[in-house]
């Protein structure tokens, strides 16, 4: 411990035992107890007590103390469990009787502050700490504390009962961990005797007729199967198993979602031979009602993920073969669980791949749904549906039309499941693309009443869910994840034509909106090329002189969110189809282009920051607004940077500002015409604007664009990592002079080291890169040597001195490149570098500040505790 | 039983980090989703998987609502839609609409600049929550869906804070965020009509404090900054002792810069007025700047917003809009090094990054400048440290900076005090009350003068804890009009005092409830009619014969029942209306008759009074 915390300690342990004395802050205890667990991890807890006594000191205190804050109290349990954490340490505060006394029953958990939660909360946490050893269960069963724990497990503060649980959990896996481990049978009877005591108490609440027992006993396996894994686990699935499966013999199941959760999670963790847990999955699955047993359809199907996502790349894509997952096979080659491998990835042990039965009867779970959907509107007897002409269950079809609420939540958890299992390469095939396509197009018609379905089922389904944002919002996502993969031409015609209904009907909603163009781009983007030609296929040009007028409509929408949807829109089919002719063609001729350049002064700032990117693309493929006149063709073009950098200079916004910079960087970066025209009066202009820039991620900004331009007329950078400054290779001599002479006319140094010291600590980190480049592409270039002497180089430095005085008032005025590379040499810019790479705040969070202020607070709290924001 | 549950995730029994969850007849709503400035891990925001441990938020959350723009209410708002995943509707005002953006941004690019934190939310985030946002007028009642309702009401506090009444069917729920029953300078006063709500949730920031009026705090904050601009150190001495802290003020040189450390919105602009007003009336000349280019946008939302405001600046705003500040302009750099007096309003507002610590930085070594802290500061922050008396503090490089600069506190946070809880309480009145924001010792004691003086149930959860609350919901029937009709014709009209049975059959379909006449159920459920009659057996000892028996009956039963029709029937029974009574022989006892009484589901209480009475006896033969 730093010497002079050391010396705080004993005046701080005074105030915290006096219960006169209002703690400062309530973040500080937190903070004081982060300290003290990075002390005790860095060091012996018992030498820490020894040399501070004031610690024992104040638990003893706070023992003795009656009125004390149920909030020290709680502070002093959770650090004794610190204390505890290291066996000697506990030792030592077991000869004291101390943890007795704060854990036991004469402690604070007989009475009256264990009624606050925080006193409850701290008891748990500190024996959570301190439960990390041998002696550590022998205390907890000398204590009783087990008994307790298994009460708070009902404890009416959701913290605290959470807590209990998981705390039960560890003090399992501590016992049933050890040399004894894999030697251990199911049958309870060579269990540690606090082992066979919790077990006991988790069958029994398996057993009870209370469901809230039952789910605190699910909700506890779940913990224990999903953070250990230890071979006791499975060991402790054989035993349970029979007591979980009876509960699916009740009616209704009760705890379904605990049990839902526990079952996914001893499939995740103990992947197991017998086929016990997929028969108990499968009867799980007909058990429950479709609301409830879709997150569990879901869990099954994404098991294999769990299997393979462990492994290292190469491996998981030569075992993720189907042939593979269906052979199944088992790696036993270590008594854990698992094993590492030098590359420090961890291999699952893995076990039978989850039977194709009920892996179908799970994917039928979730089509369900959309499957009734299908039925219901469907005109005629069509195409097979989603599931193979099976009629719609119509137990679905009962929990469907029940009501509005129930309808909305069966649909958008479906569509949410099947969107999420969508990209996954387990997905389950043939994967029902067709039938998915059709019944999110047909939800999307209901939703907006343009489905005319004759059946009595589908007139209720138009009825309940005619306008309905949240299922709206929910096929939208839905059908975006489905341009993953190809339809039928009819289909895709269909979903181009649903999908500008919804663009096109005053009806939906800005967040609808939003949606649908984002599933239109994703549709966009994955059609197809036409074969032999890099241009559009002939649907998508039809298509695309449909949306046009649409997206122009919507950019004039009174509402800033559906502007800024759609000039986000244009920016991603821009950046993606700017070359294509087609796009080009019905691009120019629709008056997207000169709106979008109109938005440059639109009321809403995040729309103007939007409208400057989208511009920006459309310039650097040559399409922005016609230009003004024919005999002026770069006119308009001009004008345009003209523009951005007034409103670089003018916008009274952060948004648009670093919106233009970014534009103009990326020009800079592609060699954009007009920047190539004359890039240095360009990179100039923009850094001079840059500089005055009141918001530090312009500024920053500014340092991007400054490097993109050192890299261009230096060589580039061997390393993409703006932090990571490597050695460049030194440019020749007579580049090197002659790039200087450039910097120093576009004032790029004066703008750096004006950037050095900037009180924003990321610019000045940026712009410490930026000169460490420099210096080092520089720096063996001895013809500058003798600048370093000259009065300039002198003045310079003591300018920069008061810049970093902070008073930077004055300029620096013209450099000579000499004096520059004189400059780079003579400043430590490593130095700064570590210094910037702390927070800037690094010394104010220090356990230091924190005791000075603990302790500087005592006494003048009572003049501002009342305040908040 | 139907009932309401509420579980703070943040602001239970502590302030900060405001996060209530409220389940009322099965919808889910989630009232603020503040953070904790005081944090810079995960502890700053609630810990969100309480909500639902399984299944996906936006599945279980009907709707998120934000009473206002602070951080400690709305903070965590971006990380909860954005990266925790809930993507449905968020309701709040649309002051706090335009407001609430602005100050996460200001937060974002704090905490990005002080620690580079990568792990955090980006514009982008901020922007693609704010679409989320549905705004809510004042008094206007929002269908979330189809059973839950939201209306917004005024709260005070700040420009656009809102209290929000939750509603499903008859069950009700009102959320009164932060708010002040006391007008200020630029804002009105809450208030919310008898809504009658089953439970009010309101905060108790200052639940046992009775405030000194805000015009005093105020007159000591223009009287600091003029006396530090304009005249010097002659008037220290007379200043109360008590609000210097560390050197002694008198004998002083004259001062000349004050700095306050503001967040962009909210007080800063609160205090602008007031300086603004003060240097037009004194026709002062130090300037006055703000450090930041948010004035602009965050004086064109109060301008935008003039509705929200109170009664003075509403009416005069034609002539004058008090948010076009003549005196205050925007700070360049530089002028910090400028040897004047002057003000400056610079951000953040607890002096830990940016400007405000900059030019901190560099007045504080001078004896003649001020900093006024107008709001609270968190540990760990320069403005922590300085309120606390420390003058010594360590900067980067193990630099000292010697703090010689005055240091003032003045608190200008806007909560209704003990008194403006209890007037709140009163004017809605709450079946329930539950406290949250607020201190538990506090609490305590409000608590207690809320149960006795409204003789209401009060809570104070903390966080985690849930509260549960079972209601009657009242379930509202359609009565047809035939049967309305049918009563009306009996020529009694309906009087409130004298509340009458009326009969018929509750038809309940299609979540609907109906009252209609029998018949009429009969005819639509397609029923055929059961007469069901009610038959009780009387014992009488009377050795007549069974004729003899009944003609006594009907003797008395004449004599009794003067306003009924009785009947002897030439069966020998007798009728009483619908009731029918037969004489018969006892089995086993020939000195004991039988009276065989029935009667009618309709003449049910006649038929009752009737047994009674028989079974009492007849009396003598004279």
């Amino acid at each position: 411990m730093d010497p002079e915390c050391s010396r705080l300690l004993p005046a701080l342990c005074a105030v915290l035992a006096d219960p006169r004395q209002p703690v400062a802050d309530d973040t500080c205890l937190e903070k004081l107890l982060d300290w003290f667990t990075a002390v005790t991890e860095a060091g012996s807890s018992l030498l820490l007590l020894q040399e501070n006594p004031c610690l024992v000191e104040l638990l003893f205190h706070v023992l003795k103390s009656q009125d004390l804050s149920s909030r020290i109290l709680s502070f002093s349990l959770r650090l004794a469990g610190i204390f505890a954490a290291q066996e000697d340490c506990f030792q030592y505060l077991q000869q004291g009787e101390l943890l007795p006394m704060l854990f036991g029953e004469v402690g604070p958990l007989g009475g009256a502050a264990w009624t606050a939660p925080a006193v409850r909360s701290g008891w748990i946490q500190g024996l959570r700490t301190l439960a990390q050893h041998p002696s550590a269960l022998h205390f907890l069963a000398a204590c009783g504390a087990v008994d307790t724990i298994f009460s708070l497990q009902g404890d009416p503060s959701l913290f605290v009962a959470s807590a209990a649980g998981q705390l039960l959990v560890h003090i399992l896996d501590l016992a049933m961990r050890g040399p004894a481990e894999g030697r251990r049978s199911p049958q309870a009877c060579d269990w540690p005797a606090c082992a066979q005591k919790i077990v006991g108490h988790i069958e029994d609440s398996l057993c009870s007729t209370a469901i809230p027992q039952v789910t605190q006993a699910l909700s506890v396996l779940t913990t224990a199967f999903g953070h250990c894994h230890g071979l006791w686990t499975q060991g402790l699935w054989v035993r349970l198993s029979p007591l979980v499966a009876r509960l699916l013999e009740k009616d209704p199941v009760p705890a379904s979602h605990s049990l839902v959760d526990l079952l996914l999670s001893v499939a995740r963790s103990a992947p197991s031979s017998d086929r016990g847990l997929w028969e108990t999955l499968a009867q799980t699955l007909s058990h429950l009602s479709p609301t409830q047993a879709g997150p569990l359809a879901l869990g099954i199907l994404k098991l294999q993920d769990c299997f393979i996502h462990r492994l290292p790349k190469d491996k998981r894509d030569s075992w993720s073969s189907p042939a593979q997952s269906r052979a199944g096979f088992i790696l036993r080659t270590c008594s854990a669980a698992f094993c590492h491998l030098p590359s420090g990835l961890t291999l699952w042990i893995l076990g039978h791949p989850v039977p194709q039965a009920l892996r179908t009867q799970a994917f039928g779970i979730l089509l369900q749904p959309l499957a009734c959907v299908l039925e219901a509107a469907a005109q005629a007897p069509g195409p097979p549906g989603l599931l193979e002409g099976a009629a719609a269950d119509s137990m679905m079809v009962d929990t469907l039309l029940s009501s509005k609420s129930a309808c909305v939540g069966l649909l958008c958890c479906a569509l949410a499941h099947l969107g999420l299992l969508q990209p996954l390469p387990q997905r389950p095939s043939p994967w029902p693309q067709a039938p998915l396509l059709g019944a999110a197009v047909t939800t999307l018609r209901l939703c907006s009443g343009s489905a005319a379905p004759t059946s009595d089922v589908g007139g209720r389904l138009c009825a309940i869910l005619v306008g309905c944002g949240r299922v709206q919002r929910a096929a939208l996502d839905f059908l975006g994840a489905l341009s993953q993969g190809t339809g039928p031409q009819e289909l895709v015609t269909q979903v181009f034509s649903v999908l500008l209904e919804y663009l096109v009907s005053p009806e939906s909603s800005s967040m609808v909106l939003k949606k649908a163009f984002q599933a239109t781009l994703r549709w966009l983007l994955s059609s197809p090329k036409t074969p032999g030609c890099c241009d559009l296929d002939p649907h998508t040009q039809l298509f695309l002189r449909e949306l046009l007028p649409v997206l122009q409509k919507r950019l004039c929408s009174p509402c800033w969110e559906v502007r800024d949807s759609g000039l986000e829109f244009l920016t991603q089919m821009t950046r993606h189809w700017g070359g294509q002719a087609g796009f080009r063609q019905a691009l120019l001729a629709s008056e997207v282009p000169e709106l979008t350049k109109q938005l440059l002064r639109d009321p809403e700032s995040y729309v103007r920051a939007s409208a400057v990117t989208a511009t920006g693309q459309l310039s650097s493929w040559g399409l922005c607004a016609t230009p003004a006149s024919p005999e002026c063709p770069g006119a308009q073009q001009e004008s345009l940077l003209v523009e951005l950098l007034h409103i670089l200079s003018t916008d009274s916004e952060g948004f648009p500002r670093r919106a233009v910079m970014q534009v103009f960087t990326e020009w800079l970066r592609d060699g954009h015409a007009d920047v190539a025209e004359d890039a240095e009066r360009f990179v100039a202009g923009v850094l001079q604007a840059a500089s005055r820039d009141l918001d530090w991620e312009v500024r920053a900004q500014g340092l991007e664009l400054a490097l993109v331009f050192l890299e261009q007329l230096l060589g580039q950078r061997s390393s993409h990592c703006p932090y990571a400054v490597a050695l460049p290779e030194t440019a020749p001599p007579g580049v090197l002079d002659q790039a200087l002479q450039v910097l120093c006319r576009v004032q790029l140094f004066e703008f750096a080291f004006r950037a050095l010291f900037d009180c924003d600590r990321p610019v000045a980190q940026k712009s410490c890169d930026l000169l460490l480049f420099l210096r080092a592409k520089a720096a063996p270039c001895g013809s500058s040597q003798e600048a370093g002497d000259s009065p300039n180089v002198a003045s310079v430095e003591a300018t920069l001195q008061r810049w970093q005085a902070g008073e930077q008032g004055q300029p620096l005025g013209y450099l000579e490149p000499g004096a520059v590379v004189a400059l780079l040499r003579s400043i430590d810019l490593e130095g700064l570098r570590d210094t910037l790479a702390e927070s800037s705040d690094h010394v104010e969070k220090s356990p230091q500040s924190l005791l000075q202020d603990m302790l500087a607070a005592v006494g003048v709290l009572g003049e501002n505790e009342a305040d908040c924001y | 039983m139907p009932e309401i549950r509420v579980t703070p995730l943040g602001a239970g029994q502590d302030v900060g980090r405001s996060c209530i969850l409220v389940s009322i007849a099965g919808k889910n709503v989630m009232l603020d989703c503040g953070m904790h400035m005081g944090f810079s891990d995960d502890r700053r925001f609630p810990d969100f998987s309480y909500i639902t441990r399984s299944g996906r938020l936006t599945d279980f959350l009907d709707c998120v609502i934000i009473s206002h723009f602070h951080l400690d209410h709305c903070g965590a708002l971006p990380y909860f839609s954005e990266m925790v995943g809930y993507d449905g509707p968020i309701y709040m005002t649309q002051p706090t609409q335009a407001i609430c953006p602005i100050l996460l941004e200001d937060y974002r690019k704090i905490a990005v600049d002080k620690k580079g934190e990568a792990n955090f939310f980006t514009s982008q985030m901020i922007k693609d929550c704010m679409k989320k946002v549905v705004a809510v007028h004042l008094h206007q009642t929002v269908q979330v869906d189809d059973e839950l309702e939201i209306k917004a009401y005024y709260a005070g506090h700040v420009l656009g804070a809102a209290m929000f009444q939750i509603k499903v069917g008859s069950e009700s729920v009102v959320y009164t965020g932060d708010y002040n029953m006391t007008p200020d300078r630029h804002l009105g006063a809450a208030w919310i009509d008898k809504c009658r709500p089953n439970l009010l949730i309101t905060e108790s920031t200052y639940a046992t404090t009775i405030r000194d009026s805000k015009r005093c705090r105020e007159r000591d904050f223009l009287k600091k900054v003029h006396e530090t601009v304009e005249r010097g150190g002659k008037l220290w001495a007379r200043w109360p002792g008590g609000a210097a802290r560390g050197s002694s003020r008198a004998g002083l040189p004259p001062p000349l810069q004050v700095l306050i450390p503001v967040f962009a919105l909210g007080r800063a602009q609160e205090l602008c007025i007031l300086l603004e007003t003060f240097w037009e009336r004194m026709d002062l000349k130090a300037p006055i700047y703000f450090s930041t280019g948010l004035t602009e946008k965050a004086n064109h939302y109060y301008k935008l917003f003039i509705p929200w405001t109170n009664q003075k600046i509403r009416k005069t705003f034609v002539q004058r809009n008090m948010f076009e500040f003549k005196h205050i302009k925007a700070f360049d750099r530089a002028f910090a090094d400028s040897p004047g007096p002057m003000v400056v309003f610079a951000t953040p507002g607890m002096l830990h990054a940016g400007q405000s610590l900059q030019i901190f930085r560099k007045w504080a070594g001078n004896e003649k400048n001020m900093v006024i802290m107008p709001g609270y500061c968190v540990q760990g922050t320069v403005g922590h440290k300085i309120l606390s008396g420390q003058r010594k503090l360590e900067m980067e490089g193990r630099q000292v900076l010697e703090v010689k600069m005055q240091v003032e506190y003045m608190s200008f946070s806007a909560h209704a005090d003990a008194k403006g809880i209890m007037q709140l309480v009163g004017q809605a009145e709450p079946e329930n009350v539950l406290l949250v924001h607020g201190e538990a010792k506090k609490m305590e004691f409000l608590k207690q003068k809320i149960e006795q003086e409204f003789r209401v149930s009060c809570y104070m959860p903390a966080n985690g804890e849930t509260v549960t609350l079972p209601t009657s919901p009242s379930i509202p029937v359609g009565i047809s009009l035939g049967l309305l009709k049918r009563e009306m014709a009996q020529g009694l009209l309906p009087d409130a005092k004298k509340p009458r049975l009326l009969h018929g059959t509750l038809i309940m379909k299609d979540s609907n409830f109906r009252l209609v006449s029998s018949e009429q159920a009969l005819k639509e459920l397609g029923l055929a009619e059961h007469q069901l009659r009610f038959t009780c057996r009387v014992h009488l000892h009377d050795t007549r014969k069974e004729q003899e028996t009944a003609v006594r009956v009907y003797s008395h039963l004449k004599s009794v029942l003067k306003d009924h029709c009785v009947q002897h029937l030439p069966d020998g029974s007798v009728t009483v209306e619908s009731i029918l009574i037969q004489a018969a022989a006892h089995s086993e006892d020939p000195g004991t008759k039988v009276l065989l009484v029935s009667w009618t589901y309709q003449d049910e209480e006649l038929g009752s009074y009737l047994t009674s009475l028989l079974k009492k006896g007849l009396p003598q033969a004279s």
